[in-house]
């Protein structure tokens, strides 16, 4: 089909686009619908992909949508033609020289958008005059200006993409903005900022990660606050680090800022599913206000100097250990030319003894391992136990308490910046750079509640709303 | 009426928002409820539709699996929440979203671990949707005869009053187009009824307190299954909606699957009148207020009318209620001012404390409106209280009240105030002055409304839906949504209704209200007799005893009519008698070996002493062998009591003979027979007794 005709009948396919060219339709005509169950009336809209390919979709007047099966269809009437065409419209962003001036680097999320209502699809608003659209309050902060970078979901970043990102958010420091927001998935925003955290080394300015976990188009979204929040902390926060912003508790309340490298994705859709992990969070964020909970961070600098160290060794894997796994997971991973490999371990750092041969030969073989730990929370000790001290006799490294992912990112970093210097790699891989690891683990870094407990409830009802 | 009015087939269309008739009946006097015939309705241009909601009866709501039906008081935590308005298709944003906004508020859900999940709470994605619903609704589409769609698709539609925490309802176009017929003997009404759709979708959840920008709702009823109903607006009075409501609830109650009891049906009336325009009064939750509030509402927009004709003749154009976009009113027009000097020191205490409070007093200038505001619009209500409502919504002031007018001059400000502000606002002939007082931000806000409802005061009627009050009257909710703010779910997948679906649901439909009716009406029972016991809850007890048609068949519904109620008054039953029990009575009856006057009675009997044999309940009623003689021997002795009451009437004298030897002989002997033998025995022959 050609592209053309491919619009005409956007997304039908099989005994539906059958049905709408014996009868001469194409999607955005008006139809009236003679079938087996009735006649119905609507705008014929385009069908989603990755639906089936037996109904036809009408608008009907009072803007609902349904479905109509082909094989029920007698006659197909066009009666009108109403093309949707939808823009967003754009103000331009006003700009005021006092204030601040931000960079908002765009990944592909749709931290902003606007909705087609006709065929429900997310319009992604990005450029400063669709942003101040939506989010007028942006104004009252920063000078904004924008870059789409790339085009991607949060699943589909990598490593080709935190080497790029870093570069361009060296080059805006340098340009002199006051400082950095990156609009991005929330899937592996983590991932992200901890690769940024190590490229992007003594930034002078606030670099904020950004997303949402309700999509802009939904009156409820937490889209807009995270974004007012993280311009604010962008445009004038003390912090000069790799942080993300997103939501605290779920309520519309305050947002966090976590540090680049010991921050987690812990909830598959809540609001507040970002989370320090080990330590407290750098500080709060409400309504512009920013409240540091944390000491020792780095301050913001007057100067725009910045090392960026973009490199990245894509033969890197996390390895999550289970109880049943056999060696030759680990072999092949050493056949397949894997140079790094992050183990997951449990407890305190373990494995079982079937798989140390693997890691014998995974060593010989000059693959770097290191031991972080699924509890998350926690140290890696490998000497507490026989098992601990056996498995560090075999080549691997404990990381403290580096979480997983972030192992993985800076493994992938040491080993494309020193690609031939294993001892450089070591080294670089237990000094810690960027709070990847702690000296100390506070009494209140872990803090996971549980429902029900009396006292929990009275916390509940009476504070965290 | 309107049955020409409209194409019978809609879709691609919208409903239609006005009245089709543009002549305003100015002229016609008005009247409270009752005091129409259904004539005048016409003449008013008065139609009307109905909206009714139905709680089904599922287990699990609708997009979770949390358990339906489980109320509760306590709550373990609460969200805070707001709602921003999201733009619409063309840019703009809808109405009532931008009103929404306007208001401001700080959303409280109260959170019960029982009754709802993190899906209520907006923080996980739905679940797949409730089949037992889905079928439900199906069914209920069968019976209003309505063309089923071949697949389902979850639409969002847009609410940011905040009683959905997403800020959308989920709801699903289920069937289009059907007709019932509409038979209600009473109102002389025999036609058909037109349904424009049914939908399926989760219920909002409750409001506990709205106060100022703080408004709280309990979540327990959030996602529950309901159905939508919606009618043509073919209803051509009050009498004929509140008829319609009912049959409605009867349709959806024939399923057995719906809810019962308080708020489980809910229903949004659209009204309107000639000249008028289609405001929705929204959550009766009962048929009794209906009429009356439809009625109120005809007359509201009757009275908007005169209002407007008035403003119209005085030479009122939108021009002048106009304010600058930004700013604060009061300093970028001279129709609004800063009063806090003309009305100091104040001794109207709502004005004094808000001076106390350090509020802006703000005195506003309405040319040409002068003597309007005082114009009746419901009962006991001015044209103000439009004014006032919208400021209420959308300004949330705390405190009250917030507005006087100048009006009514012996109210709140004295004389010599009045006159300074008079002075301040160069107020002149015709003019009325509008006083409010609230907290700077809110003044500004209700400023603006007042300037944005006198604009709509020229095109007539605003569209809104509108509160239902316990005094019949109705008050401002928000903004009429146009479809706009409706679009797709895209978190749900569309959902197939199969063929086997719909035809195993056809196969076990229910018997339809107006199929009972007629089945009735075949048994010899009068049309409303019949309406009546197939809308009662016997109706079912009525059917399993299956009296034969003609004489048992109207006195059983008869007896049951009288009966039941005046036993589940007494609390003598809180069930209905069993069929068993009652089968025996039935088939004497039949038969002829009870006689059908001793039926009342021997219900009774069977109800009160629920532990005796019916056998023995029933035994006094049977003829025996020895009747006449008993009779014969009542007889004598009545006649020989009788005569303590010489001189009486005749007539009275039988009355009580009657009533002492009747009893006794129910369903044994002929009522007539008894009356005969005793004329003869109190010689009363030849009287004038009638026999």
């Amino acid at each position: 089909m050609t592209e053309a005709t491919h619009d005409l009948y956007k997304g039908y396919r099989g005994p539906c686009l059958e049905v709408m060219k014996r009868f001469g339709i194409t999607v955005w005509c008006e139809v009236r619908a003679e079938t087996t169950r009735g006649t119905f009336e609507g705008l014929l809209l385009p069908r989603s992909e990755t639906s089936d390919d037996l109904h036809l979709v009408l608008k009907l007047g009072s803007g609902y949508n349904i479905g109509v099966r082909h094989d029920t269809v007698r006659s197909l009437e066009k009666i009108g033609y109403r093309e949707a065409h939808y823009q967003i419209p754009e103000k331009e962003f006003p700009t005021d020289p006092v204030k601040p001036s931000v960079k908002l680097f765009g990944t592909g999320g749709t931290i902003a958008s606007r909705l087609d209502y006709r065929t429900g699809a997310v319009i992604p608003a990005f450029s400063p005059g669709e942003l101040y659209g939506s989010v007028p309050e942006l104004a009252e902060i920063c000078n904004l200006e924008t870059e789409k970078l790339f085009g991607v979901f949060s699943e589909n970043m990598g490593p080709e993409q935190y080497l790029r990102l870093a570069e361009e958010v060296g080059g805006a420091i340098r340009e002199g903005y006051d400082g950095i927001v990156i609009g991005h998935g929330t899937d592996t925003m983590h991932h992200t900022a901890a690769a940024l955290s190590f490229m992007v080394q003594r930034p002078p300015v606030p670099i904020v990660m950004v997303g949402s976990q309700r999509s802009s188009d939904r009156p409820s979204s937490d889209a807009a606050r995270n974004l007012i929040n993280a311009c604010s902390t962008a445009a004038s926060g003390p912090i000069a680090e790799v942080m993300v912003c997103m939501f605290g508790p779920t309520s519309d309340r305050y947002n966090l800022l976590h540090r680049g490298t010991r921050v987690r994705k812990m909830h598959s859709s809540y609001r507040s599913t970002f989370r320090t992990l080990g330590d407290i969070p750098l500080a709060m964020v409400q309504d512009g206000e920013i409240t540091p909970l944390k000491h020792g961070y780095r301050p913001r600098r007057d100067d725009r100097e910045v090392t960026v160290q973009a490199a990245f060794e894509e033969r890197v894997t996390i390895a999550y250990y289970y109880p049943g796994m056999h060696p030759d997971m680990i072999d092949a991973l050493v056949e397949k030319g894997y140079k790094g490999i992050v183990i997951a371990g449990t407890g305190l750092g373990h494995v079982n003894r079937r798989i140390y041969p693997a890691l014998e030969r995974a060593h010989a073989a000059g693959v770097h391992m290191y031991m972080t730990l699924q509890t998350l929370w926690g140290f890696v000790q490998m000497h507490v136990y026989e098992t601990g001290r056996e498995i560090l006799q075999l080549g691997v490294v404990p990381l403290a308490n580096m979480l997983p992912e972030v192992a993985y990112i800076k493994l992938g970093w040491a080993l494309g910046v020193h690609p031939d210097e294993p001892d450089a790699v070591r080294e670089l891989m237990t000094a810690t750079i960027a709070g990847e690891m702690t000296e100390r683990e506070p009494h209140d870094g872990y803090l996971i509640f549980q429902g029900g407990v009396p006292e929990v409830q009275e916390f509940l009802e009476k504070i965290w709303r | 009426m309107s049955q020409d009015l409209e194409p019978k087939q809609y879709g691609v269309r919208p409903p239609p928002e006005l009245n089709p008739r543009t002549d305003p009946v100015l002229d016609f006097p008005d009247a409270d409820y009752g005091e129409l015939e259904p004539e005048d309705y016409r003449t008013l241009g008065f139609m009307s539709g109905l909206e009714v909601h139905q709680q089904l009866l599922t287990r699990s709501k609708l997009f979770c699996r949390c358990p339906a039906g489980r109320y509760v008081d306590e709550y373990d935590a609460e969200v805070l929440r707001h709602m921003r308005p999201t733009l619409s298709e063309l840019g703009e944003y809808d109405g009532t979203a931008l009103m929404e906004f306007k208001t401001r508020k700080e959303i409280v859900y109260q959170l019960e671990r029982g009754s709802v999940c993190t899906y209520e709470m907006d923080d996980t994605p739905p679940f797949e949707i409730d089949g037992e619903a889905v079928r439900i609704a199906i069914e209920i589409a069968e019976l209003l005869d309505l063309n089923l769609v071949s697949e389902l698709h979850v639409m969002r539609k847009q609410y940011l009053d905040g009683s959905i925490p997403t800020g959308f309802q989920r709801t699903a176009m289920v069937g289009l187009t059907g007709t019932i017929p509409f038979r209600v003997p009473e109102l002389g009404v025999n036609r058909e009824l037109r349904i424009r759709q049914l939908s399926l979708e989760e219920d909002a959840c409750r409001e506990i307190a709205d106060v100022g920008h703080y408004i709280t709702f309990r979540t327990d009823r959030l996602g529950m299954p309901l159905t939508e109903t919606v009618t043509e607006p073919d209803l051509a009075n009050p009498l004929e909606v509140q008829a319609a409501g009912r049959l409605l609830a009867r349709v959806v109650q024939a399923t057995g699957k719906v809810r019962r009891g308080p708020g489980a049906a809910r229903q949004d009336v659209n009204v309107s009148v000639a000249g008028g325009r289609r405001i929705e009064i929204k959550g009766v939750d009962n048929h009794r207020n209906l009429p009356r509030l439809v009625h109120v509402e005809a007359y509201r927009q009757l009275n908007l009318l005169r209002v407007r004709a008035e403003l119209q003749n005085r030479g009122v154009d939108p021009e002048m209620l106009t304010v600058p976009e930004t700013g604060l009113p009061w300093e970028v027009t001279p129709h609004a001012v800063d009063a806090a000097s003309a009305v100091s020191p104040c001794e109207y205490a709502p004005i004094r404390d808000a001076l106390e409070r350090e509020e802006k007093v703000i005195g506003v200038r309405l040319p040409g409106f002068g003597g309007l505001l005082g114009h009746r619009t419901q009962p006991g209500v001015t044209f103000a209280r439009e004014f006032a409502d919208r400021i209420r919504v959308i300004a949330c002031p705390v405190h009250r009240p917030f507005i006087i007018h100048s009006d009514l001059t012996d109210y709140g400000l004295d004389p010599r105030q009045w006159r300074a502000l008079s002075k301040q606002l160069r107020v002149e002939q015709g003019d009325v002055m509008v006083v409010v007082w609230m907290p700077e931000s809110d003044a500004a806000t209700a400023v603006r409304e007042i300037f944005i409802r006198a604009r709509e005061a020229l095109v007539g009627i605003p569209a809104e839906t509108r509160q239902a009050f316990s005094d019949g009257t109705t008050g401002f909710e928000r903004i009429l949504p146009g479809p706009d703010r409706m679009y797709p779910d895209t978190d749900t997948p569309p959902v197939r209704i199969r063929d086997e679906l719909v035809l195993e649901v056809r196969e076990g439909l229910p018997e339809t209200p107006w199929a009972r009716e007629s089945r009735y009406e075949a048994l010899g029972l009068d049309p409303e007799p019949a309406r009546r016991l197939a809308a009662a809850p016997w109706a079912e007890l009525f059917d399993a005893l299956a009296p034969a048609p003609g004489a048992p068949a109207r006195r059983f519904a008869d007896v049951l009519e009288t009966r039941i109620p005046h036993h589940r008054r007494n609390g003598a039953i809180d069930y209905l008698p069993s069929a068993q029990r009652l089968d025996p009575l039935v088939r004497a009856v039949e038969s002829g070996a009870i006689r059908p006057e001793a039926m009342e009675r021997a219900l009774d009997d069977l109800i009160d002493a629920p532990d005796r044999s019916v056998d023995k309940v029933l035994a006094p009623y049977r003829p025996g062998p020895d009747d006449d003689a008993e009779l014969e021997r009542a007889v004598a002795d009545a006649a020989a009591r009788a005569e303590a009451l010489a001189g009486k009437p005749a007539e009275a004298v039988l009355r009580w003979a009657m009533g002492e030897v009747m009893p006794r002989f129910l369903g044994r002997v002929d009522p007539s027979r008894v009356r005969q033998r005793l004329i003869a025995a109190l010689q009363l022959a030849g009287t004038e007794v009638a026999g």
